[in-house]
């Protein structure tokens, strides 16, 4: 093994950090056109009268949009090929507006400056309708989105999911103690710190192409295809360096609408979110109210459990009808529960749309499981880390919702090597000390998915060239979100060709030049992405040495590709710039191989997380002073950014525990927090050290053993923490974030 | 209105508007689009500059009030080659996405400036103002750590 478990530095790394990576914003586009759009200032509202005149006399303005001179097509921004059945329910302005931020109009000048100021001009009269904020009130409002002519769209729930395994009366009649909890997640944001941005060009044959920090071009291919009712072949997508996303990229929200004003003006036009436009007018995550009863033998066996979410996904559907099923599918493949019920509700209400965030479901179904086990645990008086011991499943268990086998699942490893690294049992017996600050430790497990397995196309197509200099091309539709998939992904391929990452020369994802691919999403990349391109990489390797034959007049026996040539046992041989300079001069074709790789198993990732707090009883404020992960990663391709993914997804988390939430005004429905000054994220300060436990026992199914990180990385950060506060005051919180005031009424 | 200033090293003179945002003089203007734009607000650090050796966010200051200053940019860090900080970043696992690196790159050259030999609170002070959304910090900690204790050894 040459690039395999090796601390490779990002293969895009000089440019990030000499900061010449052009990001959208940064592209010189000629002739470019800029956009400032008008949002609804109210919650659930007719829009009875638009007067773009005063806008329209502005010098520099070019057109104004608004409902009645774009499509009245209804679109769903979620979907990710064409064709895809999904509540469409969205358009690109609404005729009646559901949410504070939801998009009025649009004005497009020659600057942002003039389109701003032209942008307050628009005069628009607004028919005000009852709005609901909360998910319990949306339930019995059924009808609640509705389309221009009055007629409902969907209706509340939108999504239902209900699953019964064994007899679970009879588990709570058995149970020493049963538990029950009432949790609640709040709606935190994804604060990328590079805003939502996006340029559509009109190419001279007509077609539109569009430049886009986005987690699949062909998910942007088909929602604009759908908004604008074009066909599919009109429209071109490009990524473009991503700034971040965790989710909030993933679904094209102002691609729609970018690529209908190219196409109309018949120019580019660039669309760039500010801060507040990126809070209020894109995504969240999707708050969960979850209530769960939990049956327990007093050794701290589960012996039956029920639990109900209800999930508030904002004003439009988007991914959100997938959650309680997506939440259903992560919670019952952490531990064996003999006895199971489960019911999960998703509903519309007046407030900012839900979509995808870092785990899609799983930080807020393990956060609502994992507190009340360790309230469970502790009013039992066992220790969390053996009463967790006790119930995970093991290698090889299948879970019971979809019968998948959950592979070479390491969470006990994780929980003990981690106590044992985080000295849990020795801290344990410290206590939380008698004065104004207590320390308490706090433990959560999690597990999370490796892809879409056994939905949706879970497939990938990877093409591996060589090139005339002896370097090897992948063409794979890969977006990197900054986590260092493109790294990862030339390790895997090097590993292959005897070469080093940094000679892998990736294509950037295009819809023109690229086969299909889901995109960067559901903990895909190195488990799915990274099996296609090792087996492209396996059978190119097969390709060179055949051909070398030839050049080198020699039996196949032996030759092997290393340091980026092809050598005999003796150690002769030829680099591989100089095998493609033979080729190339004989006029035959360079090597290339291409295989599809078609996903047979979704295994499980999984992970312990330990945290030490302290907590301020005067002030109700918690630090974070010491925190612990162990991760079952199968095998890390590049520790380095496997740990990065640790670090960040616990950044996450943290904030995701004590103090992120958008707070919308459940009067008004506006967003209190709604830029960085009023929505708090935890900085170099705040942070706690951060140690990292590899759990490497290899998946069978996996790239060299590996599977996924990403996402998991935050799942379980957030009950740890809140296990940890618990812990020090003796008390059983259980809504998110833990705010001072909300700790400091817990004290009384 | 005219003013004179430095910027990475070379004397400008330009016409510069009476509102402009220093952020956007140096993006638009002068091109240096490896000043990013996080907030606009002063919340994010994404646009760090080094005004006469200390960080600043480049959009809360008029572009104005620079002048007769001298302004450094990602772009003139690396004048001579990637610099030894720059280095340790990326060796460091220190950058993900990439786009909070140049402010946070500047941020801490900034610290090293006026506190060579700082602590690992003090650095994490120093990075306080700066968001990164991808590396929990520990990584970049670690990496400006690393920095100072080799311009230690070397004496510089």
């Amino acid at each position: 093994m040459n690039q395999i478990s090796r601390r490779v530095p990002l293969v895009d790394g000089v440019a990030k950090v000499t900061g010449a990576l052009r990001f959208t914003a940064d592209l010189d586009v000629e002739g470019l056109l800029h956009c400032a759009l008008v949002f609804s200032p109210h919650p659930h509202a007719r829009v009875a009268s638009i007067d773009a005149a005063s806008a329209l006399a502005v010098k520099g303005v070019h057109a104004v949009f608004w409902h009645e001179n774009t499509p009245a097509r209804y679109y769903n921004s979620s979907i990710w090929f064409a064709g895809q059945e999904a509540l469409a329910d969205e358009r690109m302005f609404a005729p009646i507006v559901r949410h504070v931020g939801d998009r009025v109009a649009a004005v497009v000048a020659d600057t942002e400056e003039i389109a701003r100021l032209a942008a307050k001009l628009v005069a628009v009269e607004y028919v005000s309708l009852p709005a609901i904020f909360d998910p319990e009130a949306a339930l019995l409002h059924a009808g609640l989105a509705m389309r221009e002519d009055g007629t409902p769209t969907f209706m509340n729930p939108v999504a239902y999911e209900s699953f019964v395994r064994g007899d679970t009366e009879a588990g709570f009649a058995a149970a020493e103690l049963v538990v029950e909890t009432h949790i609640t997640t709040p709606r935190s944001h994804h604060c990328a710190v590079e805003p939502h941005a996006c340029i559509a060009k009109p190419e001279p044959d007509g077609r539109i192409g569009i430049l886009s920090p986005c987690q699949s071009v062909f998910a942007v291919q088909a929602v604009v295809v759908q908004a604008l009712g074009v066909p599919q072949e009109q429209i071109r997508v490009t990524k473009t360096p991503i700034g971040g996303s965790f989710g909030g990229k993933a679904e094209p929200i102002l691609d729609p609408l970018c690529a209908f004003f190219a196409l109309a003006l018949g120019r580019p036009v660039m669309i760039r979110y500010d801060r507040h436009e990126t809070f209020t007018a894109t995504r969240t995550r999707s708050s969960v109210m979850g209530r769960m009863r939990l049956g327990l033998s007093s050794d701290g066996r589960i012996l039956a459990r029920e639990t109900e979410t209800l999930v508030d996904f904002g004003a439009y559907c988007t991914g959100g009808d997938y959650l309680p099923s997506s939440m259903l599918q992560r919670l019952v493949r952490l531990y064996d529960v003999p006895a199971e019920r489960y019911r999960g509700r998703a509903v519309y209400t007046n407030t900012v749309p839900a979509g995808a965030f870092r785990g899609y479901g799983s930080p807020q179904i393990h956060t609502v499981a994992e507190i009340t086990l360790d309230i469970a645990a502790r009013r039992l008086g066992i220790d969390p880390v053996a009463m967790r011991l006790r119930n995970l499943v093991g290698p090889g268990a299948i879970e019971p919702w979809q019968g998948l086998d959950v592979g070479n699942a390491r969470g006990r490893e994780c929980l003990v090597r981690g106590a044992d690294a985080f000295e849990w049992e020795a801290r344990r017996q410290m206590g939380t000390g008698r004065g104004r600050w207590r320390r308490g430790i706090g433990v959560a497990s999690a597990t999370h998915i490796n892809g879409c397995y056994p939905g949706f196309h879970e497939e990938t197509t990877a093409t591996l060239k060589l090139l005339p200099d002896g370097r090897a091309e992948l063409v794979c539709a890969l977006h990197d979100l900054g986590c260092g998939a493109d790294t990862t992904l030339a390790q895997i391929a090097g590993e292959t060709l005897g070469l080093r990452a940094c000679d892998i020369a990736i294509v950037p994802a295009d819809t023109d030049t690229c086969p299909y691919d889901l995109g960067t999403r559901a903990s895909r990349m190195t488990y799915i992405c990274g099996e296609a391109i090792r087996r492209a990489g396996v059978a190119l390797a097969e390709a060179i040495r055949a051909a070398a034959v030839l050049e080198l007049n020699t039996e196949a026996a032996g030759l092997r590709l290393e340091a980026g040539a092809v050598r005999r046992q003796d150690g002769s041989g030829l680099a591989l710039s100089d095998l493609a300079d033979r080729l190339v001069a004989r006029g035959v074709e360079l090597p290339a191989a291409t295989e599809t790789y078609r996903a047979q198993a979704n295994p499980g990732s999984y992970a312990a997380h330990f945290a030490e707090v302290e907590v301020d009883r005067l002030t109700g404020c918690v630090r974070v002073t010491d925190y612990l992960a162990a991760h079952d990663v199968g095998r890390a391709i590049n520790p380095m950014l496997v740990e990065g993914q640790i670090h960040g997804g616990i950044q996450i988390g943290i904030g995701y525990a004590l103090y992120e939430d958008v707070a919308l005004d459940r009067i008004t429905g506006v967003m209190r927090g709604n830029s960085f000054s009023r929505y708090t994220l935890a900085n170099a300060s705040e942070m706690p050290p951060m140690r990292v436990v590899l759990i490497e026992e290899g998946e069978p199914t996996g790239p060299f053993g590996a599977k996924a990180v990403g996402e998991i990385a935050t799942i379980p950060v957030a009950a740890a923490v809140v296990n940890a506060v618990n812990d020090a005051l003796a008390t059983e919180l259980t809504h998110l974030p833990l705010v001072p005031e909300r700790i400091l009424a817990a004290l009384g | 209105m005219r003013m004179s200033l430095k910027v990475n090293g070379a004397a400008v003179e330009t016409e510069v508007s009476p509102i402009s945002r220093l952020s956007g003089f140096l993006r638009d203007v002068l091109g240096l689009t490896g000043v990013k734009e996080g907030c606009c607000e002063g919340e994010c650090g994404a646009c760090t500059v080094l005004l006469d050796d200390e960080p600043v966010n480049s959009c809360l200051m008029l572009a104005f009030q620079v002048a007769g200053c001298e302004i450094v940019t990602i772009e003139g860090l690396c004048r001579n080659g990637i610099s030894d900080l720059q280095q340790a970043f990326l060796e460091m696992g220190a950058v993900q996405c990439g786009y909070c690196t140049p402010g946070m790159v500047l941020a801490a050259e900034g610290l090293l400036r006026a506190n060579p030999n700082p602590g690992e609170a003090e650095i994490r002070h120093a990075l306080a103002g700066n968001i990164c959304r991808c590396t929990g910090f520990e990584t970049i900690v670690r990496a400006v750590a690393a920095e100072a204790a080799a311009r230690q050894r070397a004496g510089r």
